[in-house]
């Protein structure tokens, strides 16, 4: 649990970025799907894509913990942006990279404010490096496609998770106009958020430009999965919490039948249900999030809880939020739905809630054994 | 926040915690009774209460009994290793404490909340020495509406002369002490003419009834009051501030009895289903290698996880949220109730062949059939799930309240 000082903090941190949000006309009321992403320099102003960035290269030397509480307030704005994609992916995985001049200078630059890196992690399969690098006379060359990455569309820098000819694991830094490279926006039903499909044939790569992981290269692709996977859990929680909100407001204020329509069983039972998912998901997120910061040995575990529950509970409360608006909750300019969007897509990136309960009951086979 | 039942505040690090674990552990290897569930599967009233009372003082002598009272009164501990302990009586199949439960939380968190010095002096050593309580408060007509209840209590010199019919009363039939709700002034609005009583179960005109319940067992009672004079020196509170006592006290006490039922949930009960899975059934084949079977079990698992955080804050924070207290309640019984059903149904039909669950057990005894059945008694007493909504929706969110006289 994190110390008072840290906590104040961290509430601190939650105001600010509801403020800063919310004034680039995200959030519950703001209304229809059309979206601006959430001005960049005003994002790297705040210090948030720095906060796991070492204090020498500009960062703060914070932990994921921070960035957590933005991402969550990310997800509660309905916000548009790569935050998530630089400052949980792209930074996470820097920070499991060798130091080295070109790693520093990138997590220097995206400290700053001009650097956009994206982590090409594919959020459709759970390949972990879907990229390969061969050995040629004129250097090593990248090949391969990941179909499916979060705002692959907005990255001034990739970082393409590759296995090396001696099966490795390693990070590339390429450019997204690099020769051969193909970056295709897909749009998807969730207007918030930006996808593309990164393919790369035959680009070439300078040797300074491939980056090794310090440590287990396999555990460090395993802990960005991980980190992803929160990073998801975080946002459900965030819009689960503003629709909890929303409803609640509504159902205080909307008469029918010559009361407030809160004051009826049937929807105040429907919202505490919502309350309690919301309480569940606070407490495993937090867990989950609390693991990644310490680098602990059941941080997968916490992340898969974190993920499963979170996102599954994030598309309950947003449906009962839809239903218990009635008509209202139906419509476009409600903005109901651009949270409903968002939940499912969540649900769907960086492995399905099925996918991670089946991690979780991998663990069950040792009691299998015992019987 | 006036209990103060939440043991000592002070963190423990994980070095302590581990230690502390080791020394739970050699504990537990070398008190826990072996075979105690076969033994006390089937065995007669007697036998069930003098097993809890010398499991009582077992438990005491470790300083393991009222961990959550006051150091003052023989608790203290870090609510960390309260956490710990659970787990690892609950991990060694260690008896639960059932006969002195309403002692050891109910009436001690009332006494602590607002007894008196002479009340709290007279009882509390008294539930170490192994006083039983029970709990008089709802009647035929005053269920889920508890302030309709109609036991009256008339004050004449120095004692009320208490008249009325109790039920739901768990463990009354072995009781020492009884709460009492009682009405002293019957003009009043219902929630403020009750107050609430200290009653002696040894005094003239008390009958107790065992209620058979729907697992065929008989641990409720009914309690006839008929002219039974209660001192005044045992009134708890003011007169007719009863109800407030009750809410007060009802609060401090959900936070205590969660802790130990979450984790004896996730490291008893489900433990053992996971362990009933991985055993072939008459075809051969193993539950555990059902992809749907997993699937179950992790999402069980994963909600009990976030249970108990949710127990663990409960207890540890001094100034909880107005509905804490009933959103632990509401996921505690209905995932007790889901997880038994669930073991029920991968158990196969040969569940259905245990009739009887080991006393002293708990609310996920193994007898998964009966378990199933016996968990509507979580889901109902206490305030069923239906109030805990109604109360989360009220006082956690704000929503409004149902129109007067609805």
């Amino acid at each position: 649990m994190p110390g008072g000082d840290l906590s104040e903090f961290h509430d601190e941190l939650r105001a600010v970025a509801a403020g800063l949000l919310g004034a680039a006309g995200a959030g519950p009321g703001a209304g229809a799907g059309d979206r601006v992403p959430v001005d960049w320099q005003r994002v790297a102003a705040a210090g948030w894509p720095g906060f796991e960035v070492p204090g020498a290269l500009g960062g703060a030397d914070a932990t994921f913990a921070e960035v957590a509480v933005v991402l969550r307030e990310f997800g509660r704005a309905a916000a548009r942006g790569p935050y998530p994609a630089v400052a949980a992916l792209a930074v996470g995985a820097l920070g499991l990279l060798e130091p080295g001049p070109g790693r520093d200078g990138l997590l220097r630059d995206t400290a700053a404010g001009g650097a956009v890196p994206v982590l090409a992690l594919d959020a459709e399969t759970d390949d972990p490096a879907p990229f390969r690098l061969a050995r040629t006379p004129d250097g090593p060359v990248l090949d391969g496609a990941a179909g499916f990455v979060l705002d692959a569309p907005a990255a001034g820098r990739l970082l393409v998770p590759a296995l090396d000819p001696g099966g490795t694991a390693v990070i590339v830094d390429t450019g997204p106009r690099a020769d051969g490279l193909d970056v295709t926006e897909r749009p998807v039903v969730d207007a918030t958020r930006a996808v593309g499909r990164v393919a790369a044939g035959g680009v070439t790569v300078r040797p300074e430009s491939v980056w090794r992981f310090r440590g287990d290269p396999d555990g460090a692709l395993r802990r960005l999965r991980d980190r992803a996977a929160v990073a998801m859990a975080c946002d459900s929680l965030g819009l689960s919490e503003a629709m909890l909100d929303a409803t609640v407001a509504y159902a205080s204020v909307r008469e029918q039948f010559g009361r407030r329509i809160g004051s009826f069983q049937a929807v105040k039972h429907a919202c505490a249900d919502m309350f309690v998912q919301v309480a569940l998901a606070r407490k495993l997120v937090a867990a989950a999030v609390r693991a990644q910061a310490e680098g602990s040995a059941e941080a997968g575990v916490a992340a898969s809880m974190a993920k499963s529950y979170a996102c599954a509970a994030a598309v309950d409360v947003v449906g009962k939020a839809m239903q218990l608006h009635g008509g209202m909750g139906y419509t476009w300019e409600s903005g109901v739905h651009v949270y409903l969007k968002r939940a499912v897509l969540n649900r769907s990136l960086f492995g399905p809630p099925a996918l991670h309960r089946r991690r979780l009951a991998e663990r069950y086979r040792g009691s299998a054994e015992r019987a | 926040m006036t209990g103060g039942m939440t043991g000592g505040g002070s963190a423990a690090t994980p070095a302590d915690l581990g230690a502390f674990r080791a020394h739970v552990r050699d504990w537990c290897r070398a008190h826990v009774p072996d075979g105690w569930r076969r033994a006390q599967t089937g065995v007669p009233d007697e036998e069930f209460v003098s097993f809890q009372r010398a499991w009582f003082q077992e438990l005491r002598r470790a300083g393991f009994a009222v961990p959550h009272w006051p150091a003052e009164w023989g608790g203290g501990m870090p609510v960390a290793q309260q956490a710990v302990l659970y787990q690892e009586l609950a991990a060694h199949d260690a008896p639960r404490l059932v006969l002195a439960f309403v002692a050891i939380h109910h009436a001690a968190s009332t006494l602590l909340a607002a007894g008196t010095d002479a009340q709290r002096h007279a009882h509390l050593p008294a539930i170490l020495d192994g006083e039983v309580w029970a709990q008089g408060f709802s009647e035929p007509d005053a269920g889920s509406d508890l302030a309709a209840l109609r036991t009256s209590a008339r004050r004449e010199g120095g004692t009320y002369v208490v008249n009325g019919q109790k039920c739901w009363a768990s463990g009354a039939a072995h009781a020492d002490w009884c709460l009492l709700l009682a009405r002293t002034d019957p003009a009043a609005p219902k929630r403020h003419g009750i107050s609430y009583f200290l009653l002696d179960m040894r005094t003239p005109g008390i009958d107790v009834r065992p209620t058979r319940q729907a697992t065929g067992e008989s641990h409720f009672c009914e309690i006839f009051l008929d002219d039974v004079a209660v001192p005044a020196a045992n009134l708890v509170g003011p007169e007719n501030e009863g109800w407030r006592v009750a809410q007060r006290t009802l609060g401090a006490e959900r936070g205590m009895t969660m802790l130990e039922l979450a984790e004896r949930l996730a490291h008893g009960g489900f433990r053992r289903l996971v362990d009933a899975c991985a055993r072939p059934g008459p075809g051969g084949a193993r539950p555990l290698d059902d992809p749907l079977v997993l699937d179950r079990l992790a999402a069980l698992e994963t909600e009990l996880t976030g249970l108990r955080a949710l127990c663990a804050e409960l207890v540890a924070d001094d100034r909880p949220g107005p509905a804490d207290a009933s959103v632990a309640k509401l996921v505690y019984s209905e995932l007790l109730q889901r997880l038994t059903d669930f073991a029920a149904e991968v158990a196969g039909p040969a569940a259905h062949t245990e009739l009887r669950r080991p006393l002293s057990s708990g609310w996920e005894s193994g007898a998964w059939v009966l378990d199933f059945v016996g968990s509507w008694e979580w889901t109902i007493p206490g305030g069923t799930s239906e109030i805990q909504r109604t109360i989360i929706g009220e006082r956690g969110l704000g929503l409004p309240r149902e129109p007067a006289g609805a």
